[in-house]
């Protein structure tokens, strides 16, 4: 049985594994999140911009709104990682 | 300074006599800013009109139309041109009534020309187009039309043709498709043009030509290339043209722009059957000239007064009133709205705040003195245009804040300089021990990732904070009655919310970088009393939002959410670290060094290969760290910080007149 064999440094090993595991999960999913979203105002914001030039600033602040997400995946992968 | 220049409303009254030299005066003193005029029907205004514009307009607009088309024939604006020298309006006067027509003249006879001769061109390269299928036709051109009893029927066809009515057929095989050239009996044509759809047959006119192809093709590219030399000797002479009337044009252009500014000013104006009445806004620091002026200009025919304010709000234009250092971040005040006159104007605080979070996330000597650089070398490039030389200045004071900043935590392209950072370090431990062996030994320092988070959290909350506070400014400034204070209490219980949650949380947990309140004595039911006080303000604060709106409780998350927005400041910085760390690793500890240590031919290739990672890695670096350190502050700004206090709106003040830059004022 795996119970039975595991000692004190595969544990630990293992407990670091799944803390960077973890980790990359929590910036992955989180920019895979952000991805759908600035897919669509992406889309409507280069749109708007070829309409209109004068857009262009409040586009793009548009279109990194959903960047926020990823921040906090960012941060929780941080935490894991450093503390 | 947080405040927008002090504007006064003025009204000027005269005769019609007096108009133009009151427009002529209000144009060169460039201060004015016309409110027009809009016919509305009230009793104050009963009986004045929209006025029409001076005689000559009509002259003055057709002349310059007519410079503007040949300045956008040459292509010429007016940032091309030294500001050295000036024009004397007299001398344009002259030279505008005298040169002007002829040059008009030449140049659009020129530009016909020239398009005479390109439509030539073009004609010819069509021909070219259609006589190269039968370069290597079996006979001369003329031999294939222009018979009585058979017709010639030239195509591409995918496959060898047969057709059930008598025909001779000529085919040049290719890959694709050949060409083939029938000959059948007139009688014949529409059954064989009807068979040929079979075998996907393309068909293609014969070219009215007489010879062998191959020769037409020559002759008219010789013609073609006559025509280019002869368009290329009009466009030299329109270059000498351009050349000689460069500065002419130009400051003609701009003298006649103000020309026909002031011819139509009167549109603005209120105008009865003898008098013009205008109103507009001055700074107020300036009314006095207006009044000796125009007193001076109108030798006393004239009635200035400064008119009361009724609402502060909507009126007067906004200009923004800011130290130097600030001019540059009214960019981006305007890029989100100018703001309106009595509100607070944040363009000092974010002159300073801006370049403290872009070196906090680019934080790197290397990176910093490229960006520094960078600015430098491009301010030739932006001359003229001040959105460009705002975006500069604001690129060099951020590079200057990173090049700080990497001193501070001891960065340079990702390498460890050569002492301690200061207080808080962000160097990361990439490539384990071995990267420990070369240049990022400091990557096995202890880094405070936690502690600058919890820095990050720290700025937010007293940016927050701060907005909160100007958002009591600005309800205290601009809201009236009943809902001036609920809107004051209410930004006060949002900032009580924030503190009360803060306080709560330490009451309960001990955070680096913040006090610890976890000791406090319990009071009852295992809660301390710092947790309750938290609580309480909290509830307090709530409270306060809900009588301004209760829908707004929904909004009380937010809070959290804001708050750790700011923790971008670091999380973006780290992942810059991380890269330009990255970066080194395998540039220099996984290709450059093994090979190093034992040089041989592929080795030196490899080091090449290196040294291109490492640029790439760290031109990417650089790109990326410029959006990023410059993106996510201003989101922070835009959306973090002014939702909680600023309007927007105003208008922007646009005086009448215009900054000369070629032409004298008379």
């Amino acid at each position: 049985m795996a119970a039975e064999t595991m000692t004190v440094e595969v544990a630990q090993a293992s407990a670091a594994g799944l803390k960077a595991i973890g980790a990359g999960l929590a910036v992955g999913l989180s920019g895979f999140g952000a991805g759908i979203g600035e897919m669509g105002i992406g889309a409507a914001a280069m749109g708007a911009v070829a309409e209109n030039k004068d857009m262009f600033g409040i586009a793009l602040l548009f279109t990194v709104l959903p960047e926020t997400i990823v921040i906090f995946g960012l941060v929780v992968a941080l935490l894991l990682m450093f503390q | 300074m947080f405040q927008p220049e002090s504007m006064s409303r003025l009204l000027i009254v005269a005769s019609k006599q007096q108009l133009e030299p009151v427009i002529t005066e209000l144009y060169r003193m460039n201060i004015f800013h016309i409110d027009d005029y809009i016919e509305k029907g009230d009793d104050e205004w009963e009986g004045f009109r929209i006025g029409m514009p001076l005689a000559g307009a009509d002259v003055t607009s057709a002349a310059l139309v007519k410079i503007r088309s040949i300045a956008s024939a040459f292509g010429i604006s007016k940032d091309d041109i030294s500001e050295s020298e000036h024009s004397s309006i007299l001398e344009l006067k002259r030279r505008i009534e005298q040169d002007l027509p002829a040059i008009a003249e030449e140049v659009e006879k020129l530009l016909a020309n020239r398009n005479k001769l390109e439509s030539a061109t073009k004609e010819y390269e069509q021909k070219i187009d259609s006589l190269r299928p039968f370069t290597d036709a079996p006979a001369p051109l003329e031999l294939l039309q222009g018979f009585d009893t058979i017709s010639f029927i030239a195509g591409y066809a995918k496959e060898p043709v047969n057709l059930s009515v008598p025909h001779e057929k000529w085919e040049s095989p290719s890959k694709t498709s050949n060409l083939t050239i029938l000959a059948v009996k007139n009688s014949d044509v529409s059954t064989a043009e009807r068979e040929l759809l079979d075998f996907q047959f393309q068909k293609i006119q014969i070219p009215q030509e007489s010879g062998s192809a191959s020769q037409v093709i020559q002759e008219y590219e010789q013609k073609i290339r006559e025509l280019k030399k002869e368009i290329a000797g009009i466009s030299a002479q329109m270059e000498t043209i351009k050349n000689r009337h460069e500065f002419f044009l130009m400051s003609s252009e701009e003298f006649l722009t103000g020309d026909v500014e002031q011819a139509e000013a009167p549109l603005r104006f209120a105008t009865s059957e003898h008098a013009f009445s205008v109103t507009g806004w001055v700074p107020s620091s300036k009314v006095s000239k207006v009044f000796e002026n125009m007193d001076k200009v109108c030798a006393g025919k004239v009635y200035v007064s400064e008119l009361d304010v009724e609402d502060y709000n909507e009126m007067p234009p906004v200009e923004y009133h800011n130290p130097d250092f600030a001019h540059p971040t009214e960019l981006f005040m305007d890029l989100y709205s100018r703001p309106r006159y009595t509100e607070l104007d944040p363009s000092l605080l974010m002159a300073i705040v801006f370049p403290i979070m872009f070196g906090l996330i680019l934080g790197d000597v290397g990176y910093g003195a490229v960006l520094l650089v960078m600015s430098l070398g491009l301010r030739s490039l932006v001359r003229g245009s001040e959105a460009g030389m705002q975006l500069i200045a604001i690129l060099r004071n951020c590079s200057i804040s990173s090049i700080f900043f990497g001193i501070f935590f001891a960065e340079i392209f990702g390498f460890s300089l050569p002492w301690e950072p200061f207080w808080l370090s962000r160097h990361i431990n990439i490539g384990g021990s071995g990267a420990a062996e070369h240049g990022v030994a400091a990557a096995e320092h202890v880094s405070h990732i936690p502690q600058l988070l919890v820095l990050s959290i720290w700025i937010g909350i007293l940016h927050i904070t701060l907005a909160r506070l100007w958002g009591v400014r600005n309800a205290a400034v601009m809201d009236k009655g009943h809902h001036r204070s609920l809107k004051m209490f209410a930004n006060i219980g949002w900032i009580m919310v924030m503190w009360g949650i803060l306080i709560a949380i330490w009451a309960n947990f001990a955070i680096p970088l913040m006090p610890d309140l976890s000791g406090t004595p319990e009071l009852f039911a295992g809660l301390n009393i710092s947790t309750i006080t938290g609580v309480v303000i909290l509830v307090l604060g709530l409270a306060l939002i809900a009588r301004e709106n209760v829908l707004d409780l929904m909004e009380v998350p937010t809070i959290i959410s804001n708050v750790l927005s700011y923790t971008r400041l670091i999380a973006v910085g780290l992942s810059s670290v991380a890269i330009a760390m990255v970066t080194n690793f395998i540039a220099i500890d996984m290709i450059i060094n093994p090979q190093l240590a034992n040089l041989s031919i592929v080795g030196i290739v490899l080091i090449i290969a290196g040294l291109v990672v490492f640029l790439f890695g760290h031109t990417l670096n650089t790109a990326l760290g410029l959006l990023g350190g410059g993106l996510h502050p201003l989101r922070l700004h835009y959306v973090e910080f002014f939702t909680k206090f600023y309007r927007g709106g105003g208008k922007k003040y646009s005086p009448f007149g215009m900054i000369r830059k070629l032409t004298e004022q008379n």
